[in-house]
């Protein structure tokens, strides 16, 4: 009777399975997407997202600001108005005024937006021609053997001779200092992206490609730039925030933005002198100057270690 | 089995691939192969780690140039520099399936793409509705699942990774395939299936293989002629079951002396033969090709030839007297 009942039990609980040649093959995990794992990879810390909001901010601020205080480093409306001059920050002087008597709240924006845009082009163009030439660079060894010549050469050239003898030649402007600023950066970067191309172009994968017939423009499109994602934007985090203090440093140096324009680096220059009596005149810029640089960089280091796949587990 | 008549589809003329090594230095990594693979037969191509197998064959897919001798395809000249209509037909016709299924699909790109590379290339497809239904088509016939297509390769198992390799090799139709080493990195368990596809492939589509490989049971499994190679020389050729029962050279002796079979009294009994190149006739004559039995080629002087000659007559002396 109990036998009986076990037997039942069997045939109830267990029924021959059919077999599915194709069911080993399901992958049961959800789907991969890089770009959206990037993502969710960069929001996962906190510090992170904070000092993003923060470079938003001010970036935001430095580019819109100024077309409202409509500030102009020619005009100096209270510059008879001793009262107006020197005034320490306050309630109706956020960050108080300068020896002119204009608003340093306006200047330092107006000059930030200045930076920020000189930059991020050079950054642009210095990337655009150096990954460009970089990638060609490493695969061909012909044109190795004669682009490392011209880098050797180019790369010996003292930056701030040639700064100065084309702001001469070319007259200050921020044309001139686009130029001055991508004329040879594009070679450290070509450079750089070479020695890595150098580094997976050998790999099986690649050869693979070879042999299904792939051309080496789809080659490097497809197999080479996916990889360098991470190492591109490492570079560009570090050279936007490098190019932004480059601007002031050469301003600074009376190389670079003529004085029709506002400059951060011109402006820190002028309130050095004041620096003892006023020290507000000499520390806002400079703090705006390292919280922008610091901020970029961190976002952009940030960015670049979300953009690796192997932080993606 | 003669090969007299056979037609033959690849053809390697007295071919030396070297290496510099530095200044003035030269590695010869293959000297003086000199070989014929016949139209839809398995050649294996095996000896140790460094031996040079795998440059004959990227010799073959022209990633290694050749820096003597000669490469035919169909009777056409393949090596050194060739017009790019001859190129493009090579690429399509000789296709190469990867040691390392890990390292040999682009981990960035979707198996969508990394098996309709080919067809892109050579722009093999009507339209993006036909290009879709190639690659579904040739996914099922490695037994993979069109959903697979929008995966990464990271996603995938080594099996079902250097299947997608197969995928991406056969989707271009060739009529001769390199395989190199292409079960010697995967699990055991699933090197009988990739074996298995890649007979069925064989045999569905006329298919001539180059299996390069190490491991001489899965040689003698698949293989259909075996060629032994060692520090770059190709040392004996002959069909397989031949190479298994008279083996003559002694390095190929000294190499099955090591195949481990699946019972313990014979392993017990095993006897490692050492292979030693200073006892071979040392008169300095020049070793080349000899063809001791119909098919069955040996790398020796006449020395050796008239020895080994005298052994194989004894070797099939005593295989007539066990069958009598």
């Amino acid at each position: 009777m109990m036998e009986e009942k076990i037997v039942n039990n069997e045939k109830e609980l267990f029924g021959f399975a059919s077999f599915d040649k194709y069911e080993s093959e399901h992958i049961a995990a959800p789907k991969y997407s890089y770009w959206k794992s990037v993502w969710r990879t960069f929001f996962r810390n906190k510090f992170t997202v904070a000092v993003a909001i923060l470079m938003l901010v001010l970036v935001l601020f430095a580019l819109i600001q100024p077309s409202f205080s409509g500030y102009d480093p020619l005009v100096a409306p209270n510059v008879n108005k001793e009262e107006m001059r020197f005034v320490k920050p306050c309630a109706e002087h956020i960050f108080g005024t300068d020896n002119v008597g204009n608003e340093v709240f306006d200047v330092v924006w107006a000059g930030a937006k200045n930076s920020i845009i000189i930059s991020f082009v050079c950054t642009f163009i210095n990337m655009i021609i150096g990954i460009a030439v970089g990638a060609i660079w490493g695969f061909s060894k012909k044109m190795d053997k004669w682009m490392i010549e011209v880098y050797n050469v180019v790369s010996n050239i003292p930056f701030l001779l040639l700064a100065m003898i084309l702001s001469y030649v070319m007259g200050a402007g921020m044309g001139t200092l686009i130029f001055v600023m991508c004329v040879t950066d594009w070679i450290f970067v070509a450079y750089f992206i070479r020695t890595q191309v150098m580094i997976i172009r050998d790999r099986e994968y690649n050869l693979a490609s070879k042999c299904l017939g792939t051309n080496t423009w789809t080659m490097i499109k497809n197999n080479i730039l996916p990889y360098l994602i991470s190492v591109i934007m490492t570079y560009a985090a570090r050279m936007i925030p490098s190019l932004i203090s480059y601007e002031v440093f050469l301003s600074y140096m009376g190389l670079g933005l003529g004085v029709t324009k506002a400059s951060l680096g011109r402006m820190i220059s002028i309130y050095t002198s004041y620096m003892n009596g006023y020290p507000h005149l000499f520390w806002i810029p400079v703090t705006v100057l390292a919280l922008l640089s610091v901020s970029l960089y961190i976002v952009g280091q940030r960015l670049a270690d979300a953009a690796d796949p192997r932080t993606h587990m | 089995m003669s090969n007299e008549g056979r037609e033959v589809i690849l053809s390697i003329k007295h071919v030396d691939v070297t290496f510099e090594t530095g200044h003035k230095k030269k590695l010869v990594a293959v000297k003086d192969a000199n070989f014929d693979v016949y139209k839809g037969e398995t050649f294996a191509l095996v000896g140790e780690s460094g031996s040079g197998k795998t440059t004959l064959g990227r010799a073959i897919m022209r990633i290694n140039p050749c820096s003597a001798g000669e490469i035919l395809f169909e009777g056409k000249r393949i090596s050194g520099k060739i017009s790019r209509e001859e190129d493009r037909n090579v690429v399509r016709n000789i296709q190469m399936i990867f040691q390392d299924p890990a390292a040999s699909l682009n981990e960035r790109a979707t198996i969508d793409y990394c098996v309709s590379e080919g067809l892109y290339n050579f722009h093999l497809y009507k339209d993006e509705a036909d290009r879709v239904a190639k690659v579904d088509k040739a996914l099922e016939d490695v037994g993979l699942l069109p959903e697979h297509k929008s995966r990464y390769p990271h996603e995938f198992s080594g099996g079902q990774r250097q299947r997608v390799g197969i995928a991406r090799a056969m989707i271009m139709n060739p009529k001769f395939i390199v395989a190199d080493e292409p079960i010697s990195a995967l699990d055991v368990s699933i090197r009988a299936q990739v074996l298995n596809l890649m007979n069925k492939l064989k045999n569905e589509r006329d298919l001539t293989y180059l299996f390069i490989a190490h491991d001489l049971s899965v040689v003698r499994f698949i293989a259909d002629r075996i060629a032994v190679i060692h520090h770059g020389e190709i040392v004996e050729i002959a069909e397989s079951e031949t190479l298994f029962e008279y083996p003559i050279h002694p390095y190929t002796i000294s190499l099955l002396s090591t195949v481990p079979m699946p019972d313990p009294l014979v392993e017990k009994n095993r006897k490692h033969i050492v292979y030693d190149p200073s006892k071979l006739d040392q008169s300095g004559e020049p070793r080349e090709m000899r063809e001791l039995r119909p098919g069955h080629f040996v790398h020796c002087t006449s020395q050796e030839f008239a020895q080994y000659e005298e052994k194989i007559s004894q070797m099939e002396r005593e295989q007539a007297e066990r069958e009598s």
